[in-house]
């Protein structure tokens, strides 16, 4: 138990230290940032000396490696070249705004994927079974950046029942804004959600309905219904839990995308999270943010899967011994 | 077992036909391939394009002699040229990043499994910590790292890609491996590289035939999406992705064709390719007969 945890801890590490790496790379080698602190025609040598010398960058490559690991060690990525912030600061104060869309979106997918699956499952290779089936397809074909410009056009200008985009009022909670608590707020966070939660509640229903499949046909179902148990007492009694690991598997490892999907929705519903973030810090060539986000996300991304390993072990009993 | 599954495939497609997809999906390569023959305008001749008419509504009349049959966008240019000028972008990218990506990744899947050891941790190693990501995350950081273009968006896709196939084709060849055909080859000393490629290879590529249609697909959609976001392909040979990104800005003031109509397409594209995927992985998984 304890030498499968270091393990899945060495190869998180291992995968932040290689992100790490590559991300530093690739930020290094696209444009020079030295221009968004000076102007590029009026600027003298002198200025741009002083500029590189400012941002460190007359330092060798891995040498402002080193100094960049050494600071994300200490929590510190640098400053933005833009917003003049600490950048991690800047990728905490946008978090709210996914994290806040990511659990909502996740609250819309995972019941009415897992009712969708059952419900297929139960009626294997009966019309509803063939619909569920072709429309989560569908679902999953549709690019996730024309669904929410579908959204909109559907949603907010043909319509008007919800605006186009932004996050709107937010009322206060444990010192954070969140958008849920006000009625305003709740209407701006329906597109967006909807967007994200989509794909996911095909990618759900899928997994359910394969899995209901699997479970209805093993023995101590005969026995349930033999027993004289309802169908739907049998359903979500004794074939829920039983598929219950993949389920919550392929809910926490979506949860992850959805933080990295953000990128896209919230880039098109102009959400001031994290996503978005990321997509103007990299247009802008704010080096320091894009390194925090990116770190960020993967470090979210690798913390749930590990989480997701360890609530196995709460939901499973058999992975106990395994473990 | 693997030449078994191979001629149920061919014997299963050749009874129930042609699917409706397919004919789609086959319908669109043409579309692509001959984009410069039926288009009426080539949307990157800067002569042929009437700057006046911009954003012009479907079925208005073209200086041209033509009817604006989708409309045009906000550069005068005509919606159906560019969609089908786009397609072309999409499917050579999706296309070349897919063969390269499979090519890649099955060999590496089978030298990693026949050579085991340290080149099989190695390689897999390399598979686990980017299978552990999500694709778009990968991607975001390849392309940032890469640049864009288009021979860039393509190699940002190979990466993105080519791990799946060596995870999936290392376990059939594996279990391949430890046949007995395997040991006859290795006794008649043949050489290292003939008995991965002409014994090995041919033996354990069936589940990576299964990946090609979704993978297919996934690379469609990943192109369009980086593109989207103005990370993928220049902004100037728009592909299905930038076209829809190119009228963005305005849907907002109700010019909705400019998005609506390559967004369809994409989306259909998209559709098809999945949908052919579905029945490729039906015919070749024996339980869901």
């Amino acid at each position: 138990m304890i030498s499968a945890i270091i393990g899945r801890l060495s190869q998180a590490f291992l995968l932040l230290l290689v992100m790490s790496v590559i991300g530093f790379i690739g930020i290094h080698s696209v444009g020079n940032p030295v221009f968004n602190l000076v102007n590029a025609e009026t600027a003298t040598p002198e200025d741009i000396r002083r500029a590189t010398v400012a941002l460190g960058l007359d330092q060798p490559v891995w040498h402002q490696y080193f100094r960049f690991i050494g600071n994300v060690l200490t929590g510190n990525f640098g400053t933005s070249y833009i917003y003049h912030l600490p950048a991690f600061q800047l990728v905490m104060g946008k978090l709210p705004a996914t994290l806040e869309l990511a659990i909502v979106a996740m609250m819309i997918a995972a019941p009415t994927g897992i009712l969708l699956g059952l419900l297929a499952g139960r009626r294997k290779d009966r019309p509803v079974d063939r619909a569920i089936l072709r429309l989560s397809v569908v679902a999953l074909s549709i690019p996730s950046f024309w669904l929410s410009m579908m959204l909109i056009l559907i949603g907010a200008i043909l319509t008007g029942w919800f605006p186009s985009g932004g996050r709107g009022p937010t009322g206060a909670l444990l010192g954070t804004e969140w958008s849920f608590l006000t009625l305003d707020g709740l209407r701006q966070l329906t597109l967006p959600a909807l967007a994200l939660a989509l794909p996911n509640i095909a990618l759900i229903a899928r997994l359910t309905r394969s899995g209901t499949i699997e479970v209805e046909t093993q023995d101590f179902t005969r026995f349930c219904q033999a027993k004289g148990l309802s169908p739907r007492r049998i359903l979500f009694r004794h074939t829920l839990p039983n598929i219950s690991v993949p389920i919550v598997t392929i809910i926490g490892m979506q949860f992850g995308g959805m933080l990295a999907f953000a990128v896209v929705v919230e880039s098109i519903f102009n959400w001031p999270g994290v996503g978005k973030l990321l997509i103007d810090s990299i247009q802008l060539l704010d080096r320091p943010v894009v390194m925090a986000t990116l770190t960020f996300i993967s470090i979210a991304f690798v913390a749930l899967n590990a989480l997701v390993d360890l609530f196995y072990v709460v939901l499973d009993p058999r992975t106990r011994r395994s473990a | 077992m693997k030449t078994d599954t191979m001629r149920t495939f061919w014997k299963r497609s050749g009874r129930s036909g042609v699917s409706l997809p397919l004919l789609i999906l086959m319908a669109y390569v043409l579309l692509a391939v001959a984009a410069s023959l039926i288009a009426p305008q080539n949307p990157y001749d800067p002569l042929q394009i009437y700057a006046w008419e911009a954003s012009s509504s479907p079925g208005t009349a073209g200086s041209g002699g033509y009817t604006y049959l989708l409309g045009t966008d906000g550069l005068g240019r005509d919606i159906f040229s560019t969609v089908l000028y786009g397609l072309r972008i999409s499917l050579f990218v999706a296309f070349t990043s897919t063969a390269l990506a499979a090519l890649i990744g099955v060999t590496a899947g089978v030298t990693a499994a026949y050579t085991g050891k340290w080149g099989d941790a190695l390689i897999m190693r390399i598979v686990d910590l980017q299978l552990s990501l999500p694709t778009i995350l990968v991607a975001l950081i390849a392309i940032v790292t890469l640049g864009p273009g288009i021979d860039r968006i393509i190699l940002a896709l190979v990466i993105v890609q080519w791990a799946t196939y060596a995870r999936v084709t290392r376990g059939v060849a594996m279990s391949e491996a430890a046949k007995s055909y395997l040991d006859a080859a290795r006794l008649l000393r043949l050489p290292t590289r003939r008995i991965i490629f002409r014994h090995l290879l041919p033996n354990s590529i069936a589940p990576a035939i299964t990946l090609v249609p979704i993978e297919l697909g996934h690379a469609v959609a990943l192109e369009a999406t980086l593109s989207f976001l103005g990370l993928g392909v220049p902004i100037d040979k728009p592909s299905l992705g930038s076209a829809v990104a190119n009228g963005f800005q305005y849907l907002l003031t109700g010019q909705y064709w400019i998005s609506l109509f390559p967004g369809l397409a994409l989306f259909g594209l998209i559709a098809s390719i999945n949908f052919v995927g579905e029945n490729v992985r039906r015919r070749l998984d024996p339980r869901s007969r």
